[in-house]
């Protein structure tokens, strides 16, 4: 195809001959289609058209957006749809909403503006990394479903966001981890600025009554930095030691503890060295490398764990009288009929009673093929109807249904999902017991010496040698590659990763949406009378262009219109273009307008359409899932590394075999169920094999929970998205290629951190049983290490 | 050296007074989007009634350093 026109709205291509566009920033610019046209003419009507000047990335297209018609929106002005996510507070209401659409800062403000220009709106805020919109306003003016519809008019979806548990309590806990750095912080300056003014370095004239002044101010400020700040240090230090287990948090607790406990004694009696500033600078230092790491991790998380929303929220179903009404999904029962139209979502297992459509089951099941259903056939919650309206007979719903059942698997996989040693815990294990030996033997050997002074040196020894910089090595090392992945498209949710791919031996794929496109793309054309095969994409194109049938796109826009189209379900279109009657579809019904027999399908890959006209048929059109262009490199990647590779399909065509081949993908398996896929997954780990696993769909969601490691694609399902270790936002391969070379340098960087760590506090231990180090001389080493340490690990922000 | 017994419990008062800002700041949600703020200020020239705030400004010819911010909306 020749070089096309961006779309001004949306940036994707703008098919020859479009008439769509709209005057932006006084020029008139090309659309692709009717949709960006109506959102850029809403938005420069309302004044606000310097967004398009703004933004740094293009809008999204609002045709991709979920589709809700307004009586669906209606429906949340009903005050029990309401209750549970808005606030009522006087005459204004308030209610968070989760905005899907936003690309860049400039959506923020183009969705603030627009809200606030309403009338009765009387404020709004967008938060730009979770997407939450925060709206108040006065419901007797304007109702929910305006403000909803004025958002769709700008191009952006809003649903209703209620925070889950595990939403609210990270925020809580976040909170608490940015106080308890604050409090460590700010008090720790103050500690310092006071014990360093005991200290003989600084000050030699200092009287006996300010000293203990001091000192006792220094004891006031240290103890909420102790008991606040670092209570989890000694939490986890108790839970460890119960579980027999020595881990950083067991010997940072007992520098703290020490360095306190010495603190007040030496406090009270007015003797010996304070350390009350080391503690200071540990807890801050500790504390700032984890609020990192778990910013890092929150924004992703945050990004990514929205609503699983795999059923529509509302359907609609047939009354006594055989009238159609919209109900809640909640308020659904069994044996109601329901009517699904073509493009929404089942919301129940059911039967079909009525209707002839195709169900596009792919995200469940695999088949990458809608599957023809009829009266009588099953279908299933949360599967997409194609074509045409069916009515359904509802025979299980909510935890009854299959979808359901998948996510029970999900939750006993993820139970049994085996957790990666961390390589700093086992560093620190083992750090950790010969300082404990070395610190008793020094402290025995100063006892035969100079009793005096063997807890000073004992004390100043550990406080010397805490592993500051031994934790700060793994998580400024991982914040700092989490951050660099994040910029190219790979968005770590858990914090393993980084360090458990360094451990794989395994890869399983899965095919449709992963190592596949996941839609229908027109794959071939193959003229059968005198039109070449442009002439015949142009004339199909013309047809399908008037389909709303998911299928319709693969042909993208068309230069020419046709006239008196007619949609015959499950059949194919029928319609005029340049005075032409023309057919595509299926054989035998293009064949019908002939009069002749429907010629037979020359190929079995794919699906195939016949395009005809009186005179007979014009040419074969084929529909075919294609490979992604970058599967045969990260196919290419895995080998290098030597690991063996899996495609695992729900999809029981030959596509499977065909795939793999193309791929070199060693063992290929089509036809899985969830159960299926998880039963190989547990082969796999009892033969002692470490897997990554690649899907998007709701059947891999299981494999995706239990593996050592799971990505999902970023087009995945919400669920499967929430159940992976990392998501590929970007949807491309290639991310996850270069993830692995650097979850290779991340852990070389880590290995030197934890090196030098170690070096550090090698150089200084014999000093410090001779008893030459003084508090002095112990903050200077350890700001110095800690330094290093982070420094080196800000080598992985750069280049890639 | 007898300043140091006004000026540590200045200090306290001071820390303890930071302390509580930092705890508002954070339970009244200034943390929670370190993202938008740097963004938002960019637009803020494009507001509407800011620029009718300069185009009054204009026509009455003050200086521009009485010209006071249009009132955010």
């Amino acid at each position: 195809m020749a070089t096309l026109t961006p779309c001004y709205h949306c940036g994707l291509p703008v098919p020859a001959g479009s008439h769509f566009q709209a005057r932006v920033l006084d020029e008139s610019r090309a659309m692709c289609c009717p949709g960006c046209q109506a959102v850029a003419e809403a938005i420069v009507a309302s004044g606000l058209e310097s967004y398009y000047k703004h933004r740094s990335e293009n809008a999204a297209n609002p045709e991709a957006l979920p589709q809700a018609l307004g009586e669906e929106l209606a429906l949340y002005d009903r005050p029990d749809v309401q209750q549970p996510f808005v606030r009522h507070d006087g005459e204004l209401s308030t209610a968070c909403l989760l905005i899907e659409g936003v690309s860049c800062a400039a959506c923020g403000w183009l969705i603030e503006k627009h809200l606030r220009s309403l009338d009765g709106v009387a404020d709004a805020g967008l938060n730009l990394s979770n997407h939450r919109l925060h709206v108040q306003w006065d419901a007797r003016r304007l109702p929910l479903s305006r403000l909803l519809e004025a958002l769709r008019q700008i191009g952006y979806a809003a649903h209703p966001y209620q925070p889950d548990r595990a939403a609210e309590q990270l925020a809580r806990e976040n909170r608490r981890a940015l106080r308890q750095m604050g409090v460590a912080g700010l008090l720790w300056f103050q500690v310092m600025m006071a014990t360093m003014a005991t200290w003989p370095e600084f000050n030699l004239d200092l009287s006996a009554g300010m000293d203990k002044i001091l000192r006792w101010i220094s004891l006031i400020l240290t103890t909420p930095i102790v008991f606040y700040s670092s209570s989890d240090f000694f939490r986890g230090a108790w839970r460890d030691l119960r579980t027999r287990h020595l881990t950083m948090d067991v010997s940072v607790s007992l520098a703290i503890g020490g360095a306190y406990a010495a603190g007040i004694w030496s406090t009270l009696t007015g003797q010996g060295e304070l350390y009350f500033d080391a503690a200071g600078m540990f807890a801050l230092f500790l504390l700032a490398g984890r609020f990192l790491e778990r910013r890092a991790r929150e924004r992703t998380a945050a990004a990514t764990a929205q609503l699983v929303n795999l059923l529509p929220p509302s359907c609609l179903r047939f009354d006594d009288k055989g009238h159609s009404e919209r109900v809640l999904l909640r308020e659904l029962r069994q044996g109601d009929l329901v009517l699904v139209q073509p493009g929404s979502l089942l919301p129940a297992d059911g039967r079909v009673v009525a209707g002839q459509s195709s169900v596009d089951e792919s995200l469940l099941t695999g088949e990458y093929l809608p599957q023809p259903r009829a009266p009588g056939d099953a279908v299933t919650a949360g599967t997409l109807n194609v074509e045409s309206p069916l009515t359904v007979e509802v025979q299980a719903l909510g935890d009854d249904t299959r979808l359901s059942s998948i996510v029970r698997l999900l939750e006993r996989a993820q139970a049994d999902k085996p957790r990666l040693a961390e390589l700093a815990d086992r560093v620190a294990q083992w750090f950790l017991l010969a300082m404990l030996g070395l610190a008793m033997a020094v402290g025995l050997i100063w006892w035969q010496i100079d009793p005096e002074r063997a807890f000073w040196v004992v004390l100043a020894l550990l406080v010397a040698t805490c592993p500051c910089a031994l934790s700060l090595a793994t998580p400024t090392a991982l914040t700092a590659a989490t951050g660099a992945l994040h910029r190219q498209g790979l968005l770590l949710t858990r914090g393993h990763v980084l360090e458990g791919l360094n451990g794989i031996d395994t890869v399983i794929f899965d095919k449709t949406g992963t190592l596949t496109e996941g839609r229908l793309a027109l794959s071939a054309v193959h003229p059968l009378g005198e039109l070449d095969s442009d002439a015949c994409l142009a004339l199909a194109a013309a047809l399908e262009n008037r389909s709303e049938h998911p299928i319709a796109r693969a042909f993208g826009r068309a230069p020419q219109a046709a006239e008196r189209v007619d949609v015959i379900p499950g059949q194919g279109l029928e319609g005029v273009v340049q005075g032409r009657l023309l057919r595509i579809g299926q054989p035998a019904f293009v064949a019908a307008l002939q009069g002749q027999a429907a010629p037979p399908i020359p190929g079995e890959r794919g699906q195939w359409l016949l395009l005809g006209d009186r005179q007979g048929p014009l040419a074969w059109l084929v529909l075919d899932d294609r490979l992604r262009e970058d599967a045969a490199t990260l196919l290419d990647a895995c080998r290098a590394r030597g690991w063996r590779t899996l495609l695992l399909s729900g999809d029981s065509s030959p596509m499977v075999a065909e795939v793999a081949g193309q791929l070199g993908i060693e063992d290929a398996c089509g036809g899985l169920t969830p159960n299926d896929k998880l039963a190989v997954l547990r082969q796999l780990h009892a033969e002692g094999h470490r897997v990554l696993m690649l899907g998007d769909g709701v059947n891999d969601v299981p494999v995706l929970a239990g593996a050592d490691i799971s990505v999902a694609m970023g087009s995945a399902t919400d669920l499967a998205k929430t159940s992976a270790d990392a998501v590929l936002l970007s949807n491309r391969l290639e991310a996850l290629v270069r993830a692995f070379d650097l979850a290779h340098r991340t852990r070389r960087i880590i290995i030197e951190n934890l090196t030098w760590a170690g070096l550090y506090n090698g150089l200084i231990l014999p000093f410090a049983a001779l008893g030459w180090i003084t508090p002095l001389w112990a903050a200077i080493g350890m700001s110095l290490s800690s330094l290093l340490v982070v420094l080196n690990a800000l080598r992985l922000t750069r280049g890639s | 050296m007898a300043a140091l017994y006004v000026m540590i419990p200045v200090a306290v008062i001071v820390i303890a007074l930071a302390i509580w800002l930092l705890f508002w700041a954070i339970d009244n949600g200034q943390y929670d989007d370190l993202d938008s703020p740097a963004h938002t200020i960019l637009f803020d020239d494009e507001d509407p009634s800011h620029k009718a705030g300069l185009a009054e400004a204009e026509r009455t010819d003050r200086s521009p350093r009485q010209d006071e911010d249009a009132p955010r909306v």
